[in-house]
């Protein structure tokens, strides 16, 4: 069984619930206050503390004013790829796909190398700073917190220097829970559920909207690329750059044939060249 | 947010020039060890080239021999500091993961020092400086896997770059390991003639003055086709205060006037067999390596660069 989201942009009101959810499960920290005069986004992107972000896209028509105005929200997660990036760089082996089929950082084995930073090619997974503090030394739920550590599931526990994103609500899931963010979401922008329905679902949608003249599609299912269909999939409306999505997104390792090939003859040639430099040395 | 700006030149859509993807995080150790790295390597190409007779390549694999030992302990040192939790580097050693090239360098790294010590240690006894019945611990035939891991070593940092998202690192598969290999093996041509400089072996450092002009040949012809091919994917290694940076301290200085230098010291020790200049040499020597660590430094930080730039990143490279 897979699990995974549907996220149908049409019906996102930007609400950030599913922000606010999701940092709140997870106890991600606040990442500070800060006016971007980006729209109404003020988080500007996925980040190892924020594993869920609503992407405002503002477009106004120069001409007549105002006719053509849309506004385009968006709940970006991690895509929790058939093939992801992320995995097969990981090399300590912290990066799994768990028994729901999500792609699952486990906090306690990761290293911090920070490889799986660059080779997702959404730019999702970052590591998050060292936190020498205990966290939420307020807090008094001692069973709650007593949980937490053992499921040890938080990326935050410990010591931070490690890498992080969307655990799918891995936790959640395992107690037969929805995942804090769909659960939170107020318009069912984020369906939660297997991968193989929503699909189904999915497409239903797309024809819908087609029928209304929208130019609807889906990103991240039906794929050809590398990277494979993306469990967790969008209903976008406009192209993928507008919403900060990759058009081509290329999974990383299919280019190292090439690369150890173009060394391999190159490391040979020179050696070659060596061996006729040093003959007669012997 | 119109994608035709007024006079009528399409833009790229981006969302508010917000970058796509996420900046590296390695910053100078992970530049040290990739010079380090390469140096060791190519220590290891030249122990297994110069392993003979003549008295000064018996100095030069003496050499390639301890040197290549040090560095194999001394490069993944540094490299364990830059990472979130160092005390867990060795987390590195529960898998092996074949499409990971992070993964195989650690176990290539492994597999360098196990042959590199007793390398070490036994041309150590051949000069007296151990017990001598460990020189049986390091027979000549160890030279040969050690060259080949070298090898590898030199290539896998190259194909780690390129096998990620980063733009720029994507566009050069074919290059960067490329540039890198010729790069890893003029560095330890030049460290080796700086260790031989005031020995008194000419032969040895003319062979290793050619092998560094093949080398920094080879460089230079890799990068100018690179900065052809790369294009828009380019930009941030070869333009801007970086680029400028790059070409006069890798090109020019680190490849070009190392040509010069080694071309001019071939030739007149092919006039004069005895003649050697100790100075031309250092400088030589000394200008390459700054050059190979500036490559190594500008392929990084171009990369954060390019990892910034939504424009190149939304159709990734092949
Ligand atoms: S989107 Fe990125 S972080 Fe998420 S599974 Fe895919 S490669 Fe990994
Ligand atoms: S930072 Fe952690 S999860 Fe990411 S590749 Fe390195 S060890 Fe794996
Ligand atoms: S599934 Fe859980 S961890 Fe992932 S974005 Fe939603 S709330 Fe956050």
């Amino acid at each position: 069984m897979a699990t995974g989201f549907f996220t149908d942009t049409t019906i996102c009101i930007g609400c950030k619930a599913c922000e606010v959810a999701c940092k709140q499960w997870n106890e991600l920290p606040s990442d500070g206050f800060e006016f971007s005069g980006d729209s109404y986004d003020n988080t500007g992107s996925l980040s190892g503390t924020t594993w869920r972000h609503v992407s405002f896209v503002e477009q106004l028509s120069p001409e007549p004013a105002g006719a053509e105005d849309r506004w385009l929200m968006m709940s970006d997660v991690c895509k929790h790829c058939t093939h992801a990036g992320c995995m097969e760089a990981c090399p300590t082996g912290a990066i799994i796909r768990n028994e729901f089929n999500n792609v699952f950082v486990q906090p306690d084995i990761c290293n911090g190398c920070g490889y799986c930073v660059v080779s997702c090619p959404f730019g999702v997974v970052d590591l998050i700073a060292k936190v020498n503090e205990p966290r939420h030394a307020d807090y008094n739920d001692a069973t709650l917190n007593q949980e937490r550590e053992h499921t040890s599931q938080t990326a935050l526990q410990g010591s931070g220097g490690v890498a992080a994103k969307c655990t799918l609500c891995y936790d959640r899931q395992k107690i037969g829970m929805v995942p804090a963010c769909a659960k939170a979401c107020p318009t069912e922008s984020i369906q939660f559920g297997e991968i193989e329905e929503l699909r189904e679902r999915a497409s239903k949608r797309v024809e819908a909207l087609q029928e209304r003249g929208l130019p609807a599609y889906l990103y991240g299912a039906g794929n050809e690329g590398s990277v494979g269909d993306l469990n967790a999939f969008f209903l976008l409306i406009d192209k993928p750059e507008a919403y900060n999505l990759p058009a081509e997104p290329v999974l990383p390792s299919t280019r190292q044939p090439a690369g150890y090939v173009s060394a391999a003859l190159t490391a040979a040639l020179l050696t070659l060249l060596g061996l006729a430099v040093f003959k007669g040395a012997k | 947010m119109a994608d035709v700006l007024p006079g009528g030149e399409p833009t790229k859509t981006t969302y508010y020039g917000r970058p796509l993807l996420k900046r590296p995080h390695w910053d100078r150790t992970v530049t040290i060890y990739l010079f380090l790295g390469g140096i060791m390597g190519g220590s290891a190409i030249l122990t297994l080239l110069a392993d003979g007779e003549a008295a000064g390549e018996r100095r030069l694999a003496r050499n390639g021999k301890y040197a290549s030992f040090l560095l194999s302990v001394v490069a993944p040192g540094i490299l364990v500091t830059h990472l979130g939790r160092p005390e867990r580097f060795h987390h590195m050693m529960r898998v092996v993961k074949v499409k990971s090239p992070m993964s195989l360098g650690v176990w290539g790294l492994i597999a360098f020092s196990t042959i590199a010590a007793p390398n070490a240690v036994a041309e150590a006894a051949r000069n007296g400086h151990a017990p001598r019945w460990l020189s049986a611990v390091g027979p000549r035939w160890l030279n040969l896997p050690m060259a080949l891991l070298g090898a590898f070593i030199m290539s896998y940092t190259g194909v780690l770059l390129s096998a990620t998202a980063i733009p720029l690192w994507a566009k050069g598969k074919y290059h960067i390991p490329a540039m890198s290999v010729c790069s890893a093996l003029a560095g330890a041509c030049a460290l080796h003639s700086l260790l031989l400089a005031r020995s008194s072996a000419p032969e040895t450092l003319t062979r290793l003055a050619k092998m560094g002009v093949f080398a920094s040949l080879a460089e230079v012809v890799i990068v100018e086709n690179f900065r052809h091919y790369a294009g828009e994917f380019g930009k941030p290694m070869f333009e801007g205060a970086l680029g400028q940076r790059f070409r006069n301290l890798t090109l020019l200085a680190g490849s070009v006037a190392p040509l010069v230098l080694n071309g001019t010291s071939i030739l007149k020790n092919r006039a004069n067999q005895r003649e050697h200049s100790v100075s031309r040499t250092l400088v030589s020597a000394a200008l390459t390596l700054i050059g190979g660590y500036v490559l190594r430094e500008t392929l990084i930080e171009a990369g954060k660069l390019s990892a910034d730039d939504p424009t190149v990143s939304s159709r990734q490279p092949r």
